[in-house]
């Protein structure tokens, strides 16, 4: 028992010596932190790179022309590896031990979810360029922004484009399960079911296999005339292969996870991709406003495909709005104006709803050529 | 139930059989020789598959245009480099822990496991890599109408006769030679063996390398037939092949193989006809219950508890 | 000399072939880009580092230098008499950690609450493997059954921290029962084998059973509480924000530290039974059946009991790792349950000396704390990671620390 009188005694003792030297705590100033949070390795690292290409890029004209309101940004990578636990230890360093002042990210939908409650928590304006599954605005964390579609606006335009314009009777949904792919396949399913047609198969596949072979024959049992895949490139890829192979005449309609040259590559040559559909935001390089940036880009031999524009888009919006409500540490205030006030980006002018969406959307419809290259639909 | 999807299935399942009864040789050989679950060799043929796009490009670039004989060439350097691999991690990381724990050796295959699929990641990069189409040309059994047909590409085909070649040599080299013997000898025993003039290390050397040709061989087929890999592959389809090994009785060759076909078409019926999510559930299942009513393996020699 | 200097230019040579093609030829889509450099340099390295060795083994003084180093590689056994003692090295250690909240920032903090909830799945390990002597690669199963069992009661049964933790460790010791019974039979690499396969079993369940787990997105957790009180910045339950309780400024790090405390005593508590168990009649029966089952069977232990209660036990506490892990993450999915885990924890057990308690508690902290120190060469950090494991093998193939077995006299006998 005396051990235990000890114990305490000695504990409240140094418990306030140690409370009174270490409770003062300084931040730097001078600088603007932005994290940039993506898969900067792992499966889907060249979405991690368009993401790193955009925001460095912004962040470098941006302070060329001054900064914000004076301050440098300094730009802080957090590698989740599209990963949900590691998004959620690269949210709370960049919270707690780089202390960002707002961050840009994630790319995939189910680290975007996992690491927003952390961001919302602590107050941060997370903005994301990427990430389209309806979870990530719907839980009404007021920090939370997007500079993308949703899967329920791409799940529609899919759907659409599969009854009116390639008139399918037999549908086969493949999903990769995870929040992205599974949510795609769902709102592609429920709009499909609106207009009147239901769907032979819906199933799953698992991430990080390469043979669906098992499954592509279930495909071709259903006699399908249309095969819907929600999911990522390097599932896709084998996917869309092994379906040629298998003799499946019925062409593949996927969503924005494939935008990437690295889908062509993982198909094994442009010969499997070609004739693959996928919907994707309206080209960002041929909008106006962003043609000189674009150009840069070309200049040093960069082509800005898929998110590269959106991300430097998103650092744009995230330096505005840092100006324009005045604080660069208070992300409620940030998001309040971002709420009330319209953007001018490199992608036109954007604007967000009470949710944190854009105000204005516009997917399209995109098919693989035989070059490896993407092209719109007419 | 559709007869050709059936038959359809039955192809897909002897291919990913084959594949996994390629490198479940590989354990079954080394947990047979030193009695330790070697980890890295789904590693081992995650390298073998990048080795072989690697000297793929190499080869084509170098204006080699004869299919057959690019082939032939990759293989041959992709099982040299291969076993190399097999060999330096043998000498490097087991040989130092040779009659320490018998844990030891396990831990330190799963450090090697990791060191080679992060230097894989940094020297190659994370994306997935790929291997542009080389052999075109299926076979196909019309039954009925032509629409409906079971068939089989040439690489699939290749890589069905190639395991079966495979395991025969490997079982030649095993029942027949000189060098079969001292593996069997090393095997029984191996105080005996070297008391008898077997140089244990250098046989337990041959195994590592031959272990990994064996992976070699399934690394240059898989990446000719699907076309991409990245530097995950090794794990999921090395405790898959472990699996096969354990379930046809570790330490038996023909059993790595009958492991490997009845681990492959019991995935691939699984997921055709009942539930894609659940294979591996299915899989390891099988593994579960075959161990408990036969702790052997099904083609394992029971062992004999001396008291 | 001569030996050396060729024996280098060998192993040189074998290291090129090596990392030749690798490193060197690095594929860019279907061609190659050349970086001869890189394995030169590797390849040269290596060449250096087997002449010096070499040397070493030549000179006397280079024998006695690898012999201080190696030296003690044999390990083995030390029979302590008397009751288990506890240095006061470690009463110092554990009294120190109660301020580590005061004086680490939140992400440090963070860490040293996944380092003690390493410690207690190695702990937990520790009774399987280390005293039952049943190797187990799955024990992750139970690390996820534990994490699952809170963040799946909290969302559909509304399960609090606090009933999580029985809760947790209940569920976990159920399953580990479960395991135990089919796995009676078998023996040494068959038990690791269909432990691996249970393990596996866990995680494509979660990962595919998407209806009821989400699935590879994983659950929320609900956070945990004081009194009543919650550790956000808004009350999300109903309750009362902890901050507004005591009329304090709101800051997240609150919720870490008080979990940190609550792990940190429990801990300490497992800590103590485990080690109070040992020179229990239960902890020398597992010790018993690991060196010789058939003695024991015919000395009239149940061997059924007994390995039953070690899977009990090992799960139980490998299940309460899991709820700390659920609360102090907020968030679990499949993917932190894996069977790289598994090892992880097996290469804590095998480091820290198979057995030995204070042993696993310093290799659990050592082996969480040291990759969160690599964060800076996030590229190299788990090829690094991977390269100690090897040298730490090679080197103390049987661990840091020497366990001690307790002796027993008879009364009288002395």
């Amino acid at each position: 028992m005396r051990f235990f009188s000890w114990f305490i005694k000695g504990y409240a003792i140094s418990l306030f010596v140690v409370l009174v030297l270490f409770s003062t705590s300084a931040k730097a100033g001078g600088i603007v932190k932005i994290g940039v949070a993506g898969p900067f390795s792992g499966p889907v690292a060249a979405f991690g790179d368009q993401f790193w290409r955009g925001a460095e890029q912004a962040a470098h004209d941006i302070n060329a022309n001054g900064g914000v309101a004076g301050k440098k940004i300094l730009l802080v990578r957090g590698d989740d590896s599209c990963e949900p636990k590691q998004a959620l230890s690269v949210a709370n360093r960049l919270v707690d031990l780089e202390e960002v002042n707002a961050v840009m990210g994630h790319f995939c939908s189910s680290t975007t979810v996992t690491a927003s409650e952390i961001y919302a928590d602590a107050g941060l304006l997370m903005i994301t360029p990427a990430s389209t599954n309806p979870m990530v605005t719907e839980r009404g964390l007021p920090t939370i922004f997007r500079t993308t579609g949703r899967d329920d606006q791409q799940g529609t335009v899919a759907a659409n484009f599969v009854v009116d314009k390639l008139h399918a009777k037999r549908v086969a949904i493949i999903h990769d399960k995870t929040t992205y792919g599974l949510g795609l396949a769902e709102a592609f399913k429920a709009r499909l079911n609106t207009l009147g047609v239901t769907q032979v198969l819906f199933d799953g596949l698992t991430r990080g296999e390469k043979d669906f072979n098992a499954l592509v024959t279930k495909v071709k049992g259903k006699h399908a005339d249309v095969v819907y895949f929600g999911g990522i490139h390097n599932e896709a890829g084998p996917f869309a292969r092994q379906l040629k192979e298998q003799g499946v005449s019925a062409p593949m309609v996927s969503g924005d996870g494939i935008v990437s040259d690295e889908f062509v590559l993982s198909a094994g040559g442009p010969g499997y991709a070609e004739g693959v559909y996928m919907t994707f935001g309206a080209d960002p390089r041929k909008i106006p406003a962003g043609a000189s940036v674009v150009a840069g880009y070309r200049k040093r031999g960069i082509e800005p495909e898929g998110y590269t524009l959106y991300s430097y888009a998103t650092i744009q919006v995230i330096a505005a709005a840092m100006v324009g409500s005045g604080t660069t540490t208070d992300g409620e205030k940030m998001a309040e104006w971002l709420h009330n006030n319209s953007v001018d980006t490199i992608m036109g002018k954007k604007s967000w709803d009470a949710k944190g969406d854009l105000t204005i959307l516009d997917y399209v419809m995109y098919r693989w050529d035989d070059k490896g290259g993407y092209g719109e639909v007419e | 139930m559709d007869l050709i999807i059936v038959g359809q299935q039955l192809v897909n399942g002897l291919v990913l059989g084959s594949i996994y009864g390629l490198i479940a040789v590989g354990y079954t050989m080394v947990y047979g020789i030193i009695g330790m679950i070697n980890f890295a060799h789904g590693e081992v043929y995650m390298i073998s598959a990048y080795l072989s796009a690697i000297f793929l490009a190499i080869i084509t670039s170098m204006g080699v245009v004869s299919v057959p004989f690019a082939l032939l060439l990759v293989l041959v350097v992709t099982i040299f480099v291969t076993a190399i691999y097999g060999w330096s991690i043998e000498r490097v990381a087991y040989r130092p822990l040779r009659g320490s724990t018998r844990l030891a050796p396990l831990i330190s295959a799963i450090g090697i496991s990791l060191v080679l699929q992060n230097y894989v990641r940094i020297g190659q990069g994370a994306k997935s890599q790929g291997v542009p189409p080389l052999i075109d040309g299926s076979f196909r059994f019309h039954l009925g109408s032509p629409d409906s047909f079971i068939q089989i590409t040439m690489i699939q085909c290749l890589i069905i006769v190639a395991s079966l070649i495979g395991m025969g040599a490997l079982h030649y080299l095993m029942q027949k030679t000189a060098l079969g013997r001292a593996c069997r000898a090393t095997q029984q025993d191996r105080t005996m063996a070297r008391l008898l003039g077997v140089d244990t290390d250098k046989v337990i050397s041959i195994v590592f390398v031959l272990g990994s040709a064996m992976a070699a061989i399934a690394g240059v087929l898989v990446t000719l037939n699907y076309g991409s890999f990245d530097f995950h592959i090794g794990f999921v389809t090395g405790i898959k092949a472990f699996t096969a090994a354990v379930l046809g009785g570790i330490g038996s060759l023909p059993g790595a193989m009958l492991g490997g076909l009845v681990l492959g078409l019991s995935e691939s019926f699984f997921s055709g006809f009942i539930n894609t999510d659940y294979k591996d559930v299915f899989a390891f299942s099988i593994l579960v219950l075959v161990l408990i009513f036969k702790p052997s393996g099904l083609l394992g020699v029971a062992e004999v508890e001396k008291v | 000399m001569k030996k050396a200097i060729k024996d280098s230019i060998l192993t040189g040579l074998v290291a090129f072939l090596v990392f030749g093609p690798i490193s060197g030829l690095v594929l860019s889509g279907y061609s190659i880009e050349v970086h001869a450099e890189r394995p030169l340099i590797m390849a040269v390295v290596v060449a250096l580092g087997r002449f010096v060795f070499a040397l070493l083994a030549d000179s006397s003084h280079g024998l006695k230098l690898s012999a201080a180093i190696f030296g003690r590689r044999d390990g083995g056994v030390t029979v302590a008499s008397g009751e288990p003692t506890l240095s006061p090295l470690l009463y110092l250690a554990v009294f120190a950690a109660f301020f580590l909240p005061f004086l680490l920032s939140k992400y440090w903090l963070g860490v040293a609450i996944l380092a003690l909830i390493y410690v207690l799945l190695a702990l937990g390990l520790n009774i399987v493997v280390g005293l039952a002597g049943l190797l187990d690669l799955g024990f992750v199963a139970f690390y996820a059954v534990g994490a699952y069992g809170y963040a799946l009661g909290s969302q559909y049964f509304d399960l609090g921290f606090w009933s999580a933790i029985p809760f947790g460790a209940f569920l976990a010791a159920c399953f580990g029962m479960v395991l135990g019974f089919p796995v009676l039979r078998m023996h040494g690499d068959y038990l690791a084998i269909v432990t691996l396969g249970f393990g596996e079993i866990i995680r494509l369940v979660l990962n595919n059973w998407v209806s009821f787990t989400g699935g590879p997105s994983g659950v929320f957790v609900q956070a945990p509480t004081l009194f009543g009180l919650e550790f956000s910045r808004r009350a999300k339950f109903g309750g009362e924000p902890f901050h507004k309780f005591f009329d304090i400024a709101y800051s997240s790090s609150y919720k870490t530290m008080f979990l940190y405390f609550v792990l940190l005593l429990l801990v300490v508590a497992i800590t103590f039974f485990v080690v109070r168990l040992r020179s229990m009649p239960l902890g020398r029966a597992w010790e018993a059946l690991r060196e010789d089952e058939v003695a024991c069977r015919s000395l009239g232990i149940n061997h059924v009991t007994t390995k039953l209660s070690a899977f009990a036990m090992g799960a139980m506490v490998g299940g309460l790792g899991g709820v700390f892990f659920a609360a102090s993450q907020g968030f679990v999915n499949p993917a932190s349950f894996t069977f790289f885990e598994s090892a992880l924890i097996l290469a804590i057990v095998v480091l820290g000396g198979l057995g030995s308690t204070v042993g696993v508690i310093v290799a659990a902290i050592i082996l969480t704390v040291f990759p969160e120190l690599l964060r800076e060469w996030s590229q190299y950090r788990i090829l690094l990671f991977g390269v100690a494991m090897v040298l730490m093998m090679v080197w103390r193939p049987r661990g840091l620390v020497r366990p001690k077995r307790p002796f027993f006299a008879i009364r009288g006998q002395k």
